[in-house]
């Protein structure tokens, strides 16, 4: 298990430095484009190769390695299976969402059970926006402070305060959720050694035993949980937190120029992702009078 | 068992930015059958080092040697052979162990080592009762919820955990931390009798009294290396502030009563009792 994937990672690149919430907007903005469905496969595989691309960038700046989330991947081997198999058993068009596009030619038939090379296609699509997913995700969240994160959250929020929505409070425990991913993730590894000492084999064994060792696991980290919530409410409240009070602040968001330039830039990938979705606009026949179907 | 480790080399979360090196080449061994100490100040690596003993853990590089096991750098820990026997043998208390406890009663929690490690239901039940009779929990504790008890219970409950399945080397990280004198005090006279039992006992500590009074060997750690392996006497009579560490009480009484002009035989004191023989002592046995 890769325990950091997810952490707020401390460098100085650019998109560190990027005003919060924009880079929320921003991220929102890529993840629309990855899920927009295009016309045909040529335009999906074009549309996703760029962002992968844009997103390959991204992780570079924040200096993840893109074997990190190759390695997120390896707990997913099963559910990358499952989704071959159904998209190959399941026949053609079928499926809801994506269509198998049958421009791509049959790949086997035996005795009936036809296979179309869209399935793969299909399935591969699917398979790549997952890692999409996480990848931006972790982008956002290597880069970005928990705090500043839900100090982003609550701006966005404030308008609602008019129609008595607590976006305070949202925000509070939001910020607290955060800050104490990493500390429960400390809490497992610790237990899992301790049980581990005690004879626990958390990779081994049938499923009995894997659910035994399991509940090893789980009970002292729920109880920590919650021993943890119970100090943290008191400690709040010790120092005096009321939720409804007014409160200034150390840290002022500040929006810069290269805030501007990174939201627009992301916007206007998005528009020109609806455009091309929207549209059906194919450049492949549109510049060299190519089609590819 | 022996012990050796030869030049062990560590680090937390590596090719990160929260890299941190814990151990830099460590290197010293712990004999058969002793009650060995290891100090050092906070965050020098003792508790990353105690890890590598039951494999826990595997170096970057180096090995560690626990009698016919070793435990040197692998890619995957699976590639490490027999190392569920390893654990058996050696057991290890952690810092604040209460946090392990999760069955509903204390005697099913304490039995579960025994049956991990292959004993049937009755046995390891058994086992569990010697355990907690050993840590001074009676009858009345079997069948209550290990949650339901005070702090100082609870880590007795999960030392039981430990000693249920009788490791040959206990390795033990601040068992006294927070605990009252007394309780402390037990706790130590417990290693103590299982020690003498033929157990080797590995204890880390902040508490250079217990070193003084119950430890053979002492190796002092600074900044992820062992710096050294002391008798314990002999370690006090160096000056040992650049470690961070500070004289035991006893020791430092004695020293202050010598530099006052009585003649103490310091070498002979562990404890407040041998202090009090040597003070004596020095009166020509009559005070
Ligand atoms: N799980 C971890 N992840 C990252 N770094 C760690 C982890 N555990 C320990 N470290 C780091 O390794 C170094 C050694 O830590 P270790 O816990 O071994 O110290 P210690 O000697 O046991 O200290 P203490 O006396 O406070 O228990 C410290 O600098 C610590 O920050
Ligand atoms: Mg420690």
């Amino acid at each position: 298990m890769n325990f950091s994937l997810g952490r707020y990672i401390p460098y100085e690149s650019i998109i560190h430095k990027i005003d919060p919430r924009a880079k929320i907007v921003g991220i929102i903005a890529l993840m629309v484009c990855i899920f927009l469905p295009m016309r045909s496969w040529t335009m999906t595989a074009t549309s996703l190769g760029l962002s992968t691309i844009l997103v390959i960038i991204l992780l570079a700046c924040t200096r993840t390695g893109i074997h990190n989330i190759l390695g997120s991947l390896k707990s997913m081997w099963f559910m990358v299976i499952m989704l071959l198999l159904v998209y190959t058993l399941m026949p053609y068009n079928s499926l809801p969402n994506i269509p198998v596009d049958d421009n791509l030619g049959v790949a086997w038939n035996l005795n009936g059970w036809t296979v179309y090379w869209g399935s793969f296609a299909a399935a591969g699509t699917i398979l790549m926006r997952l890692v999409l997913m996480i990848s931006i995700t972790v982008v956002l969240t290597a880069s970005t402070k928990p705090l500043d994160l839900t100090y982003a959250f609550e701006w966005y929020l404030t308008p609602l305060k008019v129609i008595h929505f607590p976006a305070h409070e949202v925000a509070m425990t939001i910020s607290i959720a955060l800050r104490f991913i990493p500390t429960l993730m400390d809490d497992t590894k610790r237990i899992m050694k301790a049980q581990e000492s005690r004879g626990v084999d958390f990779s081994h064994g049938g499923l009995g035993k894997k659910i035994r060792a399991l509940s090893s696991l789980i009970v002292p980290l729920f109880v920590s949980a919650f021993s943890r919530s119970e100090e943290l409410a008191n400690a709040m409240e010790c120092r005096g937190y009321d939720p409804k009070a007014k409160r200034t602040r150390y840290r002022i968001l500040r929006w810069k120029w290269f805030d501007w330039v990174f939201l627009i830039l992301l916007l206007a990938i998005l528009a020109l992702y609806i455009y091309v979705c929207v549209s059906g606009f194919d450049p492949y026949n549109f510049f060299f009078g190519l089609t590819l179907q | 068992m022996p012990i050796t480790f030869k030049d062990v080399f560590f680090t937390h979360d590596p090719n990160t930015p929260l890299a941190a090196n814990a151990l830099k080449g460590v290197n010293f061994e712990i004999e058969d059958g002793s009650f060995f100490a290891i100090v050092g100040k906070t965050g020098c690596g003792k508790s990353t080092l105690i890890q590598h003993i039951n494999a826990l853990l595997t170096p970057m590089s180096g090995e560690i040697r626990v009698g016919e096991f070793v435990n040197h750098p692998v890619k995957k820990k699976r590639q490490l052979k027999k190392v569920p026997e390893l654990r058996r043998e050696v057991g290890v208390v952690f810092q604040f162990p209460e946090y392990q406890l999760f069955e509903e009663t204390v005697e099913k929690d304490v039995a579960f080592a025994p049956k991990n490690f292959g004993l049937k239901e009755k046995e390891a039940l058994d086992e569990a009762h010697k355990a907690l009779s050993l840590v001074d929990l009676d009858e009345s504790f079997y069948k209550r919820s290990p949650f339901d008890l005070s702090g100082g219970e609870k880590r007795r409950v999960a030392i039981a955990g430990v000693l249920a399945f009788k490791p040959k080397v206990l390795v033990i990280d601040e068992p006294t931390a927070g605990l009252d004198p007394v309780g402390a005090e037990e706790m130590m006279s417990l290693f103590q009798r299982i020690h003498d039992e033929g157990t080797t006992i590995i204890l880390v500590t902040h508490d250079m009294d217990i070193v003084l009074k119950h430890a053979d060997k002492v190796a002092v750690m600074d900044d992820g290396k062992c710096v050294g392996v002391y008798d314990p006497k002999e370690l006090f009579k160096e000056d040992i502030s650049s470690y961070s560490l500070d004289d035991p009480l006893v020791y430092g009484f004695a020293k202050r009563v010598k530099q006052k002009g009585l003649d103490l035989d310091v070498s002979s004191i562990k404890d407040v009792d041998s202090l009090a023989d040597a003070i004596i002592a020095s009166k020509g046995g009559i005070l």
